[in-house]
C-alpha cells in the first residue's frame, strides 16, 4: 500500500494542467480518503491550475488574526470579523483544531501548547461539486474556486462539505463567503508579521501541507 | 446596530445581579467620552454615592471597549475595566486593562460595554452569545483555577469564546487579585470586585461585524495599515535594535527592539533563528519585540521561548510562549507552557529576591506566573513583591508573623531561590484567612499597603489591623540594615514612605513607581501624581526609550512641547513649562488609548524607524484611525480634546470620591525616598533620580496651569470643566462645596 508520506517521499510532482485524483489530492486538500485506491473516481478530483495555495505554517503563527481582519477589509463592505473572514484562526486560536480536550494543556492552542493553526481554503472542487446552483466556478488566471453571487442562495452546503470548514454564509447577505485568492495577490499574506501564511506553489504546497497536517491531529 | 456611526458597536449591556435584569441601551449616550475609559468613567460619575467599598453591592464595574476595537486597525485590542479599587486607599477610581481577543469578540456581539451592578446571591457566569445573554449558574466554577475556568466556558459555548474570569484570590475577595482573559492578560485591582458580586465570569461569542463607516474605502485602511507599519518600531516604540544590525544606524540597550542576530524561538518545533530585522521588512515585524530576552537572559530565552504573542489586531507581539518542561517534571504543574509578559514574570522574581538569569530564575518565574496567573493575583506593579523581598531581607517578618505561622513558613527553600515556594507562596496570598494556620503573610500581602499604615507610613501591628481592632498597636519596626547607615534615618521607626527599595510612590494613594521619576524625571513624577493608581502610561516611554540618541529625543521634545521639556535620564533640570506639557500631553494620549481602546505601549508614534523620514513618526495616527472607522472627521486636536474631557472628569471623580476639596495636600503628594534617596547626591546631580520638593511644588503649579486645575487645590475650575462639556460636573462639586471658589 503505498501511503501518502511515501508518495511524497517518492518524489510525487504536483504539475500544472493535470487533473488529480485520490491519494494526492486528498493529501493536499485534506479532502477526506482514507483509502489508497487511487482508481476510485468518486474521490474528489483536482484539476490543478496556475496560481496555488495558502497555507499558514503554524510553527510561525503568532495568532494576531491581522490576516482575518486584512480578509474582511478586501471582501465587499468594510466590516470586519471573523464570520466574514475566509480564513479562519479564530475557530481553533484557543483550544486547538479539536477543541476543548480534556487534556487541553497537552492539545494545540494558546490554552495549550501555543501552537496556533490557521485553516485556509486548499481550492479542492468540493464545494464547486455539491453546490446546487453551480454558483462555484474556477478562475481560469488564479485557479481559485469562486463564488458567483448571483447565482448563490446561501443555502450553505459549500459550507457544510468543506472539507476544511472555512465557508460561512454572510448571515445579512445570505451569500458564500470563499476565498478567492484576492485575484491572486492574497491579502492576508501581505499582513502577516511573521510570513506565516504564504501563497505557495502547488509543489511547493505539498511540503507545507504536510507540516501543516501535521499539526491537526490530536496530540 | 446602530447605522449611524462606524466603530462603535451601538449598544451597552447593562447586567444588574442582584434582580437578574439584562437590559440594553445605546452607546450614544456615551459618544462624547469616547469608549473604553470614557464609557467606565462617566457610568462610574452618574452612579456615585458616598463613601462606599469597592466590594459594595453599590459599587459598578464597567467592562468597555473602544470605537477602534474589532476594526482592524492596529493594536487596537486592549480592554478597559473601570471600578472602585479596594488596593488604593479611600477605594478610589482606577481603571485596569488587558488586551487578548475580548473586546473584538464584545464588539461583534453588538456592544460597546458592559456594565455590572448589584450582587448575585449565588456564583453566576454571564454567558453572551450575540443578542443572547444569560446568567448562568457557576456553583461548579466556583474555587476554580483561572485556567480551567476559561476550559469549562469554552467547553460549554466552543473554542472561539473569549472568557474573562476571575481567580480564587477575586472570589476571595483579595484586594490584589485580577480579571483575565485567555493568553495571559490581565487586568488589575479589580478581581475581588467581581468576587463580592458573585459573578466569576464572562463568555463571549459574537458572530456580528464591526462595521466601518460606509464613506471608508478597503484601500484607505490598507494604506493607513501601511503608513502604521512604515513607521512603527518594536514594543513600546524601540525604534532601534538593542544591539547593531546592518541596516540600523543606531543601536541602543533601552530599545526593546531585541530581536536580531544570536536571537533564537529554540522551543518552537522547528526552532527558528532570527538573524536581522530590518525596520522594512513588514513580515518581521512580529519578530522584533522578543521580550523573552530580558526576562529570561538570551542563553535561557533561546532554550525555552516559542513565539512570540499578544492580542488582536497586533503585529508586535509584546508576549512571551514559554515551554519550561520542568514545570511538569519537576513542578508537578498539568502544563509545561506559560505566557506571560512584565510582571507576570518579574513578580515572582521580585518576591523571591532577584536572582541572576539561569535555571533558577526560569523557574522562579515560569512557575510563580503559572500560580499568579491561576489564582488570578495583581503585583499591583511589583508592590506585592517589593514587600514581601524587602521585608523579609529586613527580617521583619519574624517579629510581624505569630512565632508558629513563620515556622511554618519553609524559608529554607526561598533563601536557596528553589521556585517550589511559589507554591506556598501565592496559595497564601489567594486564599487569605481559608489558608491553613493564621496566615498572616498572605492576608497582609493580598490585601493592599494602605490598610496597614499610618500617615507616616509606619506599620501597625499586623493582626491588629486583620482583626479591625479599634486602636491598633504599631508594629515597632526600625531602619536597621548596615545598608540603611548612609541614610539619616538609620535607626528611625520605619517607613514605608522612606523606604527606597519599597518603591511606594505616590504617598497618598500608596502607589508604587511605574515609569516615574526614575524614568523621565518630573514629567514621570507628575503623572504619577495624578493618577489614583500608577497610570500605566507609556506615552513617555515610547519617546524616551525609543533608542534614537539623546540630541535626536531632545529634538523632538522640543519641537512638540518647547526648550527642555526632556532631561537624559538621571540627569534632570528644573522644572520648566515644557515638562508640564508634556506631562499633560502624555496623560491625555493615555486616557485617549484607554478610550478608543488601543495599546498605550505601541502609541502614540512620535518617532520612527526611517531615516528617511528623520526619523519622524506621526501623532495624528489616532485620529486618522477614528475618522476612517467611524467616519466622524476628527482632526487630533479634537480627539484630544474628548481625550481630555475623560481625564478632567477622572480628577473631579476622585475629588468627589474622596470629598475632598484639596488634591493639592491630599492626592498629589510623593513619598519621602524620592526627595531624600542618594544622601551624598543632591536633585540635579547625574546619575540619581532624586526630586527637589521645592521643585515638584513648581512642577504641581505649572501642570495644574495646563490643566486648568485650581493653582492652590489642584481641583479643576468651573471654567475649565465648562469647557470640556462638564457644565454638570461643576454643579455637583459646586453644590457640595468641593469646586475652587
Ligand atoms: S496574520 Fe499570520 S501570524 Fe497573524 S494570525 Fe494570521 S497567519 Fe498567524
Ligand atoms: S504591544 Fe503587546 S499589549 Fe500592545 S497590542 Fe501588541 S501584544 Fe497587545
Amino acid at each position: 500500500m503505498i501511503t501518502r508520506r511515501a508518495l511524497l517521499a517518492n518524489g510525487a510532482k504536483v504539475a500544472v494542467g493535470t487533473v488529480y485524483y485520490g491519494t494526492l489530492v486528498s493529501f493536499l486538500t485534506g479532502c477526506g480518503s482514507s483509502s489508497d485506491d487511487d482508481t476510485d473516481t468518486d474521490k474528489p478530483i483536482v484539476e490543478v491550475l496556475p496560481g496555488g495555495l495558502m497555507v499558514v505554517n503554524p510553527v510561525m503563527c503568532v495568532g494576531c488574526r491581522r490576516c482575518e481582519i486584512a480578509c474582511s477589509w478586501s471582501h465587499g463592505k468594510s466590516a470586519v470579523s471573523p464570520s466574514t473572514a475566509r480564513i479562519k484562526v479564530a475557530k481553533n486560536l484557543n483550544f486547538g483544531p479539536h477543541g476543548v480536550q480534556d487534556n487541553y494543556e497537552d492539545q494545540r492552542g494558546e490554552q495549550g501548547d501555543g501552537t496556533i493553526v490557521p485553516s485556509t481554503c486548499r481550492q479542492c472542487d468540493v464545494c464547486m461539486t455539491v453546490c446546487p446552483q453551480e454558483a462555484i466556478s474556477i478562475n481560469e488566471t488564479t485557479g481559485a474556486r469562486v463564488v458567483n453571487d448571483s447565482l448563490c442562495v446561501g443555502c450553505g452546503y459549500c459550507a457544510d462539505k468543506c472539507p476544511q470548514q472555512v465557508i460561512t454564509i454572510d448571515k445579512i447577505t445570505r451569500k458564500s463567503l470563499k476565498c478567492d485568492l484576492c485575484e491572486g495577490n492574497p491579502n492576508c499574506a501581505q499582513v502577516c508579521p511573521t510570513g506565516a501564511i504564504k501563497f505557495y506553489t502547488w509543489e511547493d504546497a505539498v511540503a507545507e501541507v504536510e507540516l501543516h497536517e501535521k499539526y491537526l491531529a490530536l496530540v | 446596530m446602530s447605522n449611524k456611526f462606524g466603530g462603535w458597536a451601538g449598544y451597552v449591556l447593562r447586567v444588574n445581579l442582584t434582580t437578574g435584569l439584562i437590559t440594553k441601551e445605546t452607546t450614544e449616550t456615551y459618544h462624547d467620552y469616547i469608549g473604553g475609559m470614557g464609557i467606565g468613567y462617566k457610568v462610574l460619575w452618574d452612579n456615585h454615592a458616598d463613601g462606599i467599598k469597592a466590594t459594595d453591592e453599590e459599587n459598578r464595574l464597567v467592562i468597555s471597549a473602544g470605537p477602534l476595537s474589532g476594526s482592524g486597525a492596529i493594536c487596537s485590542a486592549r480592554t478597559t475595566i473601570t471600578s472602585r479599587n479596594p488596593v488604593i486607599r479611600n477605594h478610589l477610581i482606577t481603571d485596569g486593562h488587558f488586551g487578548g481577543h475580548f473586546s473584538p469578540e464584545l464588539k461583534f456581539a453588538g456592544y460597546d460595554a458592559i456594565i455590572v451592578e448589584g450582587k448575585s446571591p449565588t456564583p453566576v457566569w454571564l454567558r453572551i452569545e450575540d443578542d443572547k445573554v444569560t446568567l448562568e449558574p457557576a456553583d461548579s466554577l466556583w474555587g476554580v483555577g483561572i485556567f480551567d475556568t476559561f476550559a469549562t466556558i469554552s467547553k460549554l459555548m466552543g473554542q472561539q469564546a473569549q472568557v474573562a474570569a476571575i481567580g480564587p484570590g477575586g472570589e476571595n475577595l483579595v484586594a490584589q487579585s485580577t480579571i483575565q482573559t485567555q493568553g495571559g492578560h490581565s487586568a488589575g485591582g479589580h478581581g475581588s470586585v467581581l468576587g463580592s458580586k458573585k459573578l466569576k465570569a464572562i463568555g463571549i461569542i459574537g458572530t456580528g461585524t464591526v462595521d466601518i463607516a460606509e464613506s471608508t474605502t478597503n484601500e484607505q485602511l490598507r494604506a493607513l495599515d501601511d503608513h502604521i507599519l512604515g513607521i512603527i518600531g518594536a514594543n513600546n516604540n524601540g525604534v532601534v535594535p538593542n544591539q547593531p544590525q546592518s541596516w540600523a544606524e543606531y543601536s541602543s540597550t533601552t530599545s526593546r527592539w531585541r530581536g536580531g542576530p544570536g536571537v533564537t524561538w529554540g522551543a518552537a518545533d522547528t526552532p527558528v533563528i532570527l538573524e536581522e530585522t530590518p525596520w522594512d521588512d513588514r513580515q518581521k515585524v512580529a519578530m522584533r519585540t522578543s521580550m523573552a530576552e530580558s526576562y529570561f537572559g538570551r542563553e535561557e530565552a533561546n532554550k525555552i521561548f516559542k513565539r512570540p504573542g499578544g492580542c488582536h489586531s497586533c503585529p508586535i507581539r509584546c508576549f512571551c510562549e514559554i515551554k519550561n518542561p520542568k514545570m511538569k517534571t519537576e513542578y508537578k504543574l498539568p502544563t509545561e507552557n506559560i505566557t506571560n509578559v512584565c510582571l507576570g514574570f518579574l513578580d515572582p522574581w521580585y518576591a523571591m529576591g532577584k536572582p541572576s538569569h539561569g535555571e533558577k530564575r526560569t523557574d522562579i518565574q515560569t512557575v510563580g506566573g503559572y500560580y499568579m496567573d491561576n489564582f488570578g493575583i495583581w503585583s499591583a506593579y511589583g508592590q506585592l513583591s517589593h514587600v514581601m523581598r524587602e521585608f523579609t531581607a529586613r527580617s521583619f517578618w519574624e517579629i510581624l508573623l505569630p512565632a508558629d505561622e513563620f515556622a511554618a513558613i519553609n524559608w529554607a527553600q526561598y533563601a536557596d531561590l528553589d521556585a517550589h515556594f511559589m507554591q506556598d507562596f501565592y496559595t497564601r496570598i489567594a486564599y487569605g484567612a481559608s489558608y491553613e494556620g493564621s496566615n498572616i503573610l498572605g492576608r497582609t500581602l493580598g490585601r493592599g499597603l494602605h490598610n496597614f499604615i499610618n500617615d507616616d507610613g509606619e506599620l501597625y501591628h499586623l493582626e491588629d489591623i486583620l482583626n479591625e481592632v479599634e486602636s491598633p498597636r504599631m508594629a515597632g519596626l526600625t531602619f536597621a540594615l548596615e545598608s540603611d547607615e548612609h541614610y539619616e534615618f538609620y535607626g528611625k521607626a520605619y517607613s514605608v514612605f522612606l523606604d527606597s527599595h519599597l518603591k511606594v510612590f505616590n504617598r497618598s494613594m500608596v502607589g508604587g513607581v511605574h515609569h516615574a521619576s526614575e524614568s523621565a524625571g518630573q514629567v514621570g513624577a507628575l503623572l504619577n501624581t495624578v493618577f489614583n493608581r500608577d497610570p500605566q502610561c507609556h506615552s513617555h516611554i515610547n519617546l524616551i526609550n525609543c533608542g534614537l540618541p539623546w540630541a535626536k529625543i531632545a529634538e523632538v521634545a522640543e519641537s512638540m512641547w518647547g526648550p527642555g521639556a526632556f532631561d537624559p535620564v538621571k540627569h534632570y533640570t528644573a522644572m520648566n513649562t515644557s515638562k508640564a506639557k508634556f506631562a499633560k500631553w502624555c496623560l491625555v494620549k493615555n486616557v485617549l488609548h484607554d478610550s478608543l481602546t488601543l495599546c498605550n505601549w505601541m502609541f502614540p508614534l512620535l518617532v520612527s524607524p526611517d531615516v528617511e523620514k528623520d526619523y519622524l513618526g506621526d501623532s495624528s495616527i489616532e485620529s486618522q484611525m477614528f475618522s476612517l472607522v467611524t467616519g466622524v472627521k476628527t482632526t487630533e486636536q479634537e480627539l484630544d480634546d474628548k481625550a481630555e474631557t475623560v481625564l478632567q472628569l477622572h480628577r473631579a471623580l476622585t475629588v468627589l470620591q474622596m470629598n475632598e476639596p484639596n488634591q493639592r495636600d491630599n492626592h498629589d503628594v510623593l513619598a519621602e525616598w524620592v526627595y531624600d534617596l542618594d544622601s551624598d547626591k543632591a536633585f540635579g546631580d547625574e546619575g540619581t533620580i532624586k526630586m527637589d520638593r521645592d521643585d515638584i511644588q513648581v512642577g504641581l503649579d505649572m501642570f495644574y496651569a495646563e490643566m486648568g486645575w485650581d493653582n492652590a487645590t489642584g481641583v479643576p475650575t468651573r471654567a475649565t470643566l465648562e469647557k470640556f462639556k462638564l457644565g454638570y460636573v461643576a454643579d455637583k462639586l459646586e453644590g457640595l462645596g468641593l469646586l475652587p471658589a
